[in-house]
């Protein structure tokens, strides 16, 4: 397996805590502004989500109705290659004749015929890469906690500008804080100007309880 | 509603109220109603300020029933910002309260010959018109708390700000909400200045002693209208994403899809796109002691709007639409939620549409008034317009005016009316409706999303790139016939996606008219409707050439999918050929 993206020179700090299953909100700018995570590139977007990231099938069938590779929208995510560096946006069915018109395989699918996610025969790199996820609306909450768990990178700026925002009630609500594997304070953290100088976070957060993604919605 | 009262204001010795029987237009609702009575009575080359326009308000053919989603009020007339006929729809609770008060329309007519200022009031016993003077230039939410203190809280009220007495362009008529805030708004067109030109400043509609209209089988209508409603509560845009984060959910994926016309249609990708976002507002409204979660008037189940409250949780207005946080968000290159909350606050209550307003804020902004981003110059720009000032009233009456005052070529309009959220360049069917509807640009024109369920005009293979414009003409006709029913668009999702509550909706109006309904009954509605605006225009000096984009959506390639409108004129003019 060669590794499709030149690895970052300075590693990404590591920081990892513990939150109430009700603070995946807290993470919302994150998680629609988009994260990088790990992947094999090269695979298809159904296979991406399904066989890496372990969604449901039926879930990413029914539930993930609008996605975007790279800004195009996508119709068959079977044949649908993601390459390294690609951004894949993913969304729940959507209002209005617009919302109609960018769902996958829809209807209206000819309203952007010109925009569409077309069949790419050219050569496609397999591999280790990098992919920008965004996710929206419904699947914030959904889908959130698997990503987070998992592990995302975002950049440090992002980091800090979410810590700050964010109320004392989050972060008193924070527990098992650590930088680099060490035991840290959230908020003596925030303050001592940590994110100065460093370009990325890999940002890991637990849920307690652990968050499912919800059954009653396939 | 077997009623239609007619109102001349100019009638020798002051408005004179005529009460008939519905007669030939008996059977129709909202937008059918407004428009063929319009096509009927108004001289197209009529000066739509002048004593022969007419302006119609009409409640749905279900408004007024138990029915949910039945509360949209359509307002008729020709108008003043596009020439064309014009139909404009809110929600609230006048829609309501009008149809069980018995009317199936009230037609404003004539102009005074005075230049007093009154207001109508419609109970049980009939319709008062008073002189009202001490109401002058006042603005919506002033307005409204001031009948208040004489009128009470149990009825709905439909007034005109300072916007609508100047008789600008873009001027709305408000609708009150459950609150009584004059929040619901007949934005488009300038139906507001319309009702300004015919000296009426508040109509209040009392229903007391009056109950909701019977159906001829109530049985059925109960049973069609538990399944419709089960239908919107289970479907996952009508019965989560718009519950959750409003008609905003639309801004990330117009963003990313490159559909997000951005500093006056420059871009079609926003970088602040994600802070403007249904999903940002829905959790600060929460946060702030507001609501992600309100319905503009009773019996809504979808429950799309919010309140928005400032960092002190003092309200501000309601939540703030998707058109609305676009137009005077990303078109204007502000991304802060805050100044959109102060700028959707004072459309309100000057009384303008917000998408008009907001298209012809960034047209300034890109004529060098004020610079791309100024969120203070945005809101001192709409406060001129409240003030009445030179300026002001440039930008009040809209886009098409503003950009050839400040000789901007890049001006987004179809027929005088400001494009709304949608870039049709990336997204080009949608251009064809901007282009073609009988109402100047409108997103809504073309909105209803079940021609496949009504096989209007037949089969479209969904996945070939021809048919654009069959696709646009079917959703014209769908669109126009539920715009006469009084049901709110937003239930276009479920009836696509479910068969069964289509059905369910059928069901309601079959059953409330005792009559049996078919899809090809709703398809020749619809068709009705929109024939009759099309021979009001074409008598108005419309041609095929009204029906084109500005130029530079075929000139100018917009980021990032560098794609021109490429929709021919012959295909545009085909698509009213039925």
């Amino acid at each position: 397996m060669t590794h499709a993206t030149e690895p970052d020179s300075s590693p990404p700090l590591r920081l990892r805590f513990r939150v109430p299953a009700e603070g995946v909100v807290a993470f919302s700018p994150l998680l629609q502004a988009g994260f990088f995570v790990t992947a094999r590139v090269g695979c298809s977007v159904k296979t991406l989500l399904s066989g890496q990231f372990g969604i449901d099938e039926e879930y990413v069938t029914r539930r993930i109705t609008t996605m975007f590779l790279d800004s195009k929208p996508v119709d068959k995510m079977e044949s649908t290659l993601v390459r390294d560096g690609a951004t894949l946006a993913l969304s729940c069915a959507m209002p209005g004749l617009v919302g109609a018109t960018l769902r996958r395989g829809g209807f209206y699918a000819p309203f952007r015929a010109g925009i569409s996610c077309k069949e790419d025969d050219s050569p496609t790199r397999a591999g280790i890469g990098t992919v920008r996820i965004k996710l929206f609306n419904l699947l914030m909450g959904e889908l959130g906690p698997l990503f987070l768990g998992r592990g995302i990178i975002v950049t440090a700026s992002a980091m800090e500008e979410l810590l700050l925002s964010s109320g004392d009630l989050f972060m008193t609500s924070c527990s098992e804080v650590s930088v680099d594997a060490a035991p840290a304070e959230l908020t003596a953290l925030v303050k001592s100007g940590i994110f100065k100088g460093r370009k990325k976070v890999r940002l890991t957060v637990l849920f307690d309880p652990p968050v499912e993604i919800p059954e009653d919605d396939l | 509603m077997e009623k239609i009262a007619r109102i001349n204001m100019g009638a020798a010795g002051g408005p004179e109220v005529t009460v008939t029987e519905v007669g030939e237009y008996a059977g129709l609702g909202g937008r059918a109603m407004t428009s063929i009575i319009i096509a009927t009575e108004v001289h197209p080359l009529a000066h739509p300020l002048g004593a022969e326009n007419k302006l119609v308000i009409a409640p749905g053919m279900l408004s007024g029933t138990a029915g949910a989603m039945t509360g949209r009020l359509s307002v008729g007339c020709k108008s003043p910002l596009t020439g064309t006929i014009k139909e404009s729809n809110a929600g609230g609770q006048a829609a309501q309260v009008m149809a069980r008060l018995g009317y199936a329309a009230v037609i404003l007519e004539g102009k005074p010959t005075t230049d007093d200022l009154y207001k109508i009031h419609i109970n049980k016993d009939g319709i008062t018109i008073t002189v009202d003077n001490s109401l002058r230039l006042m603005d919506n939410y002033p307005v409204i708390a001031k009948l208040r203190g004489e009128y009470g809280d149990k009825v709905a009220y439909m007034t005109i700000g300072s916007a609508g007495e100047r008789k600008l362009l873009t001027a709305s008529i408000a609708c009150t909400d459950p609150e009584l805030r004059p929040t619901r708004h007949c934005g488009r067109g300038g139906v507001g200045a319309v009702m300004g030109a015919k000296g009426i400043k508040a109509i209040i509609l009392d229903d007391a002693g009056l109950k909701m209209r019977p159906p001829k089988d109530p049985e059925r209508y109960r049973d069609a209208n538990r399944k419709f409603v089960e239908g919107l509560r289970k479907h996952p845009v009508t019965g989560e994403g718009l519950p959750a984060y409003g008609t905003n959910i639309l801004t990330n994926i117009l963003n990313e899809a490159g559909g997000y016309p951005t500093r006056n249609f420059k871009s079609g990708v926003y970088e602040g796109g994600s802070k403007l976002s249904g999903e940002a507002q829905a959790e600060l409204e929460i946060k702030r002691g507001g609501k992600a979660t309100h319905g503009c008037h009773r019996g809504c189940v979808i429950q799309c709007s919010g309140i928005y409250n400032d960092a002190q949780g003092n309200y501000v207005t309601k939540q703030p639409e998707y058109e609305t946080v676009w137009s005077h968000g990303g078109h204007c290159g502000i991304d802060d939620l805050d100044t959109v909350a102060r700028l959707d606050y004072l459309d309100d209550n000057i009384g303008v549409d917000t998408i008009d307003m907001g298209v012809a804020i960034g047209v300034a902004m890109d004529a060098g008034v004020i610079p791309f981003g100024d969120k203070e110059g945005a809101i001192r720009l709409v406060e001129e317009v409240g003030k009445g000032t030179p300026l002001g009233r440039i930008l009040g009456c809209g886009a098409a005016i503003t950009g050839k005052v400040f000789g901007v070529e890049r001006v987004p309009v179809v027929k005088d009316q400001a494009l709304p959220a949608y870039d049709p360049r990336p997204i080009q069917g949608i251009g064809v409706t901007y282009a073609t509807t009988t109402q100047g640009a409108d997103h809504t024109a073309g909105y209803a999303i079940a021609t496949n369920i009504l096989k209007v005009g037949g089969d479209v293979d969904p996945l070939k790139t021809e048919g654009q414009v069959e696709l646009s003409r079917n959703l014209q006709i769908a669109t126009a016939a539920i715009d006469s029913t009084g049901m709110c668009l937003f239930i276009a999702f479920a009836i696509m996606d479910q068969p069964e509550t289509f059905q369910a909706l059928l069901d309601m109006l079959g059953s409330f008219y005792g009559i049996t309904m078919t899809g090809d009954d709703v398809v020749a509605l619809g068709k009705k409707v929109l024939s009759a605006e099309r021979d009001f225009n074409k008598r108005a000096g419309f041609t095929a050439a009204h029906d084109r984009l500005p130029r530079f959506f075929y000139t100018e390639a917009i980021e990032p999918h560098n794609q021109v409108f490429g929709i021919t004129d012959e295909e545009l003019d085909s698509v009213f050929n039925w």
